[in-house]
């Protein structure tokens, strides 16, 4: 007598799918930070851009699943989702960034990621969302078929739950890069966020802090936009490296809403040096 | 979960589960090795939820299926664009022209406008890419700046 369904077949054959494709992959690095709005997506498009034209193929997977955004910030929308061979295609960015995100499946931008139930109530939907949800992450990453890659960057949802399920899916992550800004109420949550990290036993590459001042469109100047309040003397205290600080840049706003990674345009800038700077130290520590 | 039966005190076996027509709840039969008394158990809703948003496919749907990449998905989320398959038409060759007309592009871009122009000439049913129908899909796709 068998299980018909073989469901612990299954999902051990999805494990095995997950394992067996991230093994044409270098480096898995997430880019997390607990706090919303702090740039995480920006700052993951401008460094898979940069490490795309430094000569790495890279591959950036877009956890955040009801908020995606990567394939607008790397160009990559309107291209869809095509099945191949060997498994879903990505799409393909700016500086031939491969990405991998739910907005790449939604009809229209008017369409909310939502999921349907059937037979079943609407009101049931919070007993199965959260381990439906999970397994969004392992098609990402088990289904598509990235190819060899040397960097896949995961732009992380904000909060702290989605990363111990990254850990369970994919326990290859090469580490976590933790963004914050200087901003106290950030430093807390980006706090529990690192401790999360840690339980989930997450290697942490260090802390950058972005939108530290404001960048000078015509000169070399950087003005204060936050408050100063020591974000390496935080990194210290979390016993994590400090990566850096990425001042704002106006025209990342417009760069990153036209699809086109700031630093594609504007390398040589205050911003696009301390990114470019970042991603040097990502290559080191990552070596 | 374990059943017992009670006459024999031996522990019943899995016997199959039978999904219930639009998948919202499963039977899951089990019988004593022994005597060979079976009892079925409905799961409901929530339950048959759980396993499906496993991502596995339950019952009778499972004895042949081959995993498809995203199955899961495509088959629950609600307002999908239209997916291309392998179905659809091998990758269209590139003209001689067209990739020096490619190349002439800013280099990041050049792979993203490759894969675009690829889809839209599978979509048409183009067999090559030539710098004609490139102009008609920078066209189509407004895409003025390529």
């Amino acid at each position: 007598m068998a299980d018909k369904s073989n469901i612990l077949d299954q999902v051990l054959a999805q494990r095995q799918r997950v394992a067996g494709r991230l093994e044409e992959i270098k480096r898995i690095v997430a880019i997390m930070s607990g706090k919303g709005g702090v740039g995480k997506s920006a700052l993951t498009a401008n460094l898979a851009a940069a490490l795309g034209m430094r000569g790495w193929a890279v591959g950036v997977l877009d956890a955040d699943i009801h908020g995606p955004s990567a394939a607008a910030m790397l160009g990559a929308r309107g291209q869809g989702v095509a099945m191949g061979m060997e498994g879903a295609l990505p799409a393909i960015g700016m500086a031939d960034v491969r990405v991998m995100s739910m907005d790449l499946f939604l009809e229209d931008d008017n369409t909310p990621v939502n999921w349907q139930h059937p037979g079943g109530l609407a009101s049931d939907t919070f007993v199965w969302r959260g381990t439906l949800e999970a397994n969004v992450l392992r098609e990402f990453l088990g289904d598509t078929d990235w190819g060899a890659l040397d960097y896949l960057l995961i732009d992380m949802p904000p909060g702290a739950d989605r990363f111990e399920t990254l850990m369970r899916i994919a326990p290859e992550l090469s580490g976590a890069l933790v963004v914050t800004i200087p901003s106290q109420v950030s430093h807390l949550v980006v706090r529990r966020a690192i401790q999360s990290a840690r339980q989930a036993g997450a290697p942490l590459l260090g802390l950058v802090e972005n939108m530290a001042g404001l960048a000078d469109i015509e000169g070399e100047t950087i003005q204060e936009l936050f408050p100063e309040i020591g974000a390496e003397a935080f990194a210290t205290e979390m016993e994590i490296a400090y990566l850096g600080r990425i001042p704002f840049d106006p025209r990342l706003a417009r760069t990153t809403d036209a699809g086109r990674p700031f630093v594609l345009s504007y390398g040589n800038t205050p911003t696009g040096r301390a990114i470019l700077a970042l991603v040097q130290k990502l290559e080191e520590v990552l070596r | 979960m374990k059943f017992l039966c009670n006459d024999c005190e031996r522990v019943m076996e899995f016997v199959e589960n039978t999904p219930s027509e639009g998948g919202g709840s499963m039977a899951i039969r089990y019988a004593c090795p022994n005597c060979e008394r079976s009892i079925s158990m409905i799961t409901n809703t929530g339950e048959t939820q759980v396993v499906r948003s496993l991502g596995v496919t339950i019952g009778h749907e499972a004895i042949h299926a081959a995993p498809e990449p995203m199955a899961m998905i495509r088959g629950a989320l609600a307002g999908q664009r239209t997916v291309l398959t392998a179905s659809d038409g091998p990758e269209p060759e590139w003209t001689e022209a067209a990739l020096k007309r490619l190349a002439a592009a800013p280099v990041f871009v050049q792979g993203m406008v490759r894969r675009l122009y690829g889809d839209y000439a599978r979509q048409k049913g183009y067999a090559e890419i030539t710098p004609a129908i490139m102009s008609e899909a920078r066209e189509a796709l407004g895409m003025t700046e390529m």
